[in-house]
């Protein structure tokens, strides 16, 4: 329904800048999502993108339209915000109506009827929003955002007051609901699990300005910076700094080769551990059961290391001496800026002699 | 008694002993009092001589036609009409409307220059009454000096005497002025409580400045409203000092609270009518309580001192 570009945006507080330049283009009908830590400008974004706020720089463009001078209500944008902002003296059926009102629109209790069906919300029409749980407010709120057939719908961290169980469901139910309307959808949150199970794209943000953009697996996998290798991923990746010389970070008897020199970070995921054979030598220190698997922290000449295994009874116990292992190309390399140096892989050297 | 109950009512004598001696003693005994000085012939000798009904028929005579029997006497009609056109305008042009007005326009503007305004507004309730009641009567000055006749002067219109030609609106604006303040705070408070996403909502869901103040404002300023209605009435229904200090003991300006106050406490004006006083106090009383609970039915105001009402998500 409606392709979405900002150009250069950005917004600019008394104090602080919270918007700071971010070029993004949306396709018509994609789903693509928000991520960043708390503070980071998520909100900002998404606000000016509805026209809450106006933009201190920069351009939105929907369908190649300069809409920056746009106000909210000429937008056609729907929005359900973090708090649902469900109107408190209005029933759910005068909440879902209430867009329509500024419209012309024919019958419109029966529009809203509809979209309270397609949300499931259809028995409670004449209850109050503070007479909803929360997954039902949600639910309201959504429809009030889809009912007058949004060109563009903004969510802004729906699901973060709700239980885990129904989370899953909801995350399933808004990709659902959207599929259906064919509606481009922005997601915000900071929920990584949210961002990459729901959205087509993610995009990761940090102070203001765009990190990354790319699907949940470039993001996982690829991350151009240390700030998104750390973001994403739970439990978070093992980042060991060191100084690269010849080729390699040595601690100790260790060395772990690079292939280049300098101030360097070197980044495994838990997940990519195994313990074998040979390998780096650790300490378990930490053993941790995560539901199904099981998270280890192993003290070696690089720090404390954790991995994973997927048992459901602890194979080491604390004391225990294991040796670490991992696939060069599973690892990330990252120069002194934090920039992911492509290409470029550590690989584990056990030798003293070097 | 055991030593817990003991206890339990010790405390509850200690809690509730000085609100409720507050109570009796500022409140029950005076409306007493009055109850018994006005059937008395109490003058300005203090002395009660005889118990007696004639203060009563002061203000109202046996008549055939009228209601119940009586017809209130004309400078009593005429008291009581003021004060219904005093406290209806005052309460719903200035402490409510104009107060609303305030409160949607201050909490509009950007943060400092809301504040300033309110601030603005609240001087005159800073100031002691003697000096807010002198910049009224250099306002309505009927001669040349006055600020309403400068400003007319420029314009080319000639003096105007507003004490004179327009009594009540003078007290009318000179109370409502000052009694605004109090419904603007209330207000701009309850509308700075709104969540401020409703306002956000709002606007995306299309709504123009006029639906966002009909269907987000308002409804939250519902029990706000109806509390600022309810004290109000009462206090203005009771109030005479900016009346006394701008008119003196007009006729044109005789509520029935200035009657009781001229018949009893105010200097040189016939005076020391205490009887007399006391009557009209206590038809004031009764009007005041019959009109308290009427509108305390028609605003449900039971429930909002039974439970909050600002509705936060
Ligand atoms: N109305 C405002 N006035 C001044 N500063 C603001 C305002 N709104 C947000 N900010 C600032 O802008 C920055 C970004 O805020 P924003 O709400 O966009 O963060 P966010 O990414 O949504 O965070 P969260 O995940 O906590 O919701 C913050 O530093 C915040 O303090
Ligand atoms: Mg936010």
């Amino acid at each position: 329904m409606a392709r979405v570009e900002l150009r250069n945006l950005s917004k600019v507080w008394d104090s602080s800048v919270a918007v700071n330049g971010i070029d993004l283009s949306i396709a018509d009908r994609e789903f693509v999502a928000i991520l960043g830590p708390s503070g980071c400008g998520k909100s900002t974004t998404l606000f000016m993108l509805a026209g809450v706020y106006m933009p201190t720089g920069g351009e939105i463009r929907f369908d190649d339209a300069v809409v920056n001078d746009v106000e909210a209500r000429d937008r056609n944008v729907g929005i359900v915000f973090q708090s649902y902002a469900l109107y408190p003296n209005m029933s759910v059926l005068q909440n879902i109506m209430f867009p329509l009102r500024f419209q012309k629109v024919d019958n419109p209790e029966a529009k809203a009827r509809d979209m309270a069906d397609l949300v499931q919300v259809g028995e409670l029409l004449d209850r109050r929003p503070s007479q909803l749980s929360g997954g039902q407010q949600q639910r309201v709120a959504l429809a009030r955002a889809l009912v007058k057939r949004p060109n563009l719908l903004l969510l802004d961290e729906p699901l973060s007051n709700l239980d885990a169980t129904l989370r899953l469901t909801m995350r399933s139910e808004i990709r659902r609901i959207t599929r259906e309307l064919g509606v481009t959808t922005v997601l915000v949150t900071h929920d990584q699990l949210e961002a990459t199970t729901m959205a087509d794209r993610v995009i990761c943000m940090r102070a203001g300005q765009i990190e990354q953009v790319g699907s949940a697996e470039d993001l996982y996998l690829r991350p151009e910076t240390l700030f998104v290798a750390s973001f994403i991923g739970s439990p978070p990746i093992n980042l060991i700094a060191g100084e690269g010389r010849n080729g390699r970070v040595e601690a100790g008897d260790q060395r772990i080769e690079t292939g280049q020199d300098g101030q360097l970070t070197i980044g495994i995921r838990p997940e990519m551990i195994t313990v074998a054979e040979t390998g780096l030598p650790g300490t378990i220190r930490v053993v941790e059961a995560m539901g199904r698997e099981i998270l280890y922290a192993a003290e070696t000449n690089f720090g404390l290391i954790r991995f994973l295994e997927a048992t459901s009874q602890p194979r080491w116990r604390d004391g225990d001496q294991v040796a670490l292992a991992f696939q060069p190309e599973q690892t990330l390399l990252f120069g002194a800026e934090g920039k992911r140096i492509a290409d470029h892989y550590a690989k584990l050297g056990v030798t003293t002699d070097a | 008694m055991s030593s817990s109950k003991f206890r339990q009512a010790s405390n509850a004598l200690l809690f509730l002993g000085p609100a409720s001696l507050f109570l009796i003693g500022l409140l029950l005994v005076p409306i007493i009092v009055d109850l018994v000085v006005s059937f008395t012939d109490m003058n300005q000798t203090i002395k009660v001589d005889e118990f007696t009904t004639k203060q009563f028929r002061k203000l109202v005579k046996p008549s055939e036609e009228a209601w119940f029997g009586f017809e209130l006497r004309s400078s009593f009609y005429r008291a009581l009409m003021l004060s219904a056109i005093y406290v209806f305008f005052t309460l719903t042009i200035f402490n409510i409307g104009f107060a609303l007005v305030l409160a949607l326009t201050t909490t509009a503007l950007p943060g400092r220059l809301g504040g300033l305004f309110r601030a603005i507004w609240l001087l005159p309730r800073m100031s002691p009454s003697v000096v807010y009641a002198l910049l009224w009567l250099w306002v309505v000055d009927p001669t040349d000096r006055g600020l309403l006749n400068q400003i007319l002067s420029i314009t080319g219109l000639g003096p105007i005497n507003p004490k004179l030609d327009a009594p009540i609106m003078v007290i009318v604006c000179a109370n409502g002025f000052i009694g605004a303040s109090m419904g603007m705070l209330i207000l701009t408070s309850a509308i700075r409580s709104i969540p401020e996403h409703l306002f956000h909502a709002a606007r995306a869901d299309g709504a123009g400045g006029l639906s966002v103040i009909r269907h987000i404002v308002l409804p939250a300023l519902r029990w706000p409203l109806s509390y600022i209605t309810v004290f109000q009435f009462l206090a203005l229904l009771v109030s005479f000092e900016y009346i006394f200090l701008i008119m003196g003991p007009a006729r044109s300006t005789m509520t029935m609270s200035m009657l009781s106050y001229t018949k009893t406490l105010a200097p040189d004006t016939g005076s020391g009518q205490y009887a007399y006083g006391a009557a009209i106090t206590l038809i004031l009383i009764v009007i005041g309580m019959a009109v308290a609970l009427l509108l305390w039915r028609l605003t449900n105001m039971k429930q909002l001192l039974t439970q909050p009402r600002i509705e936060v998500q």
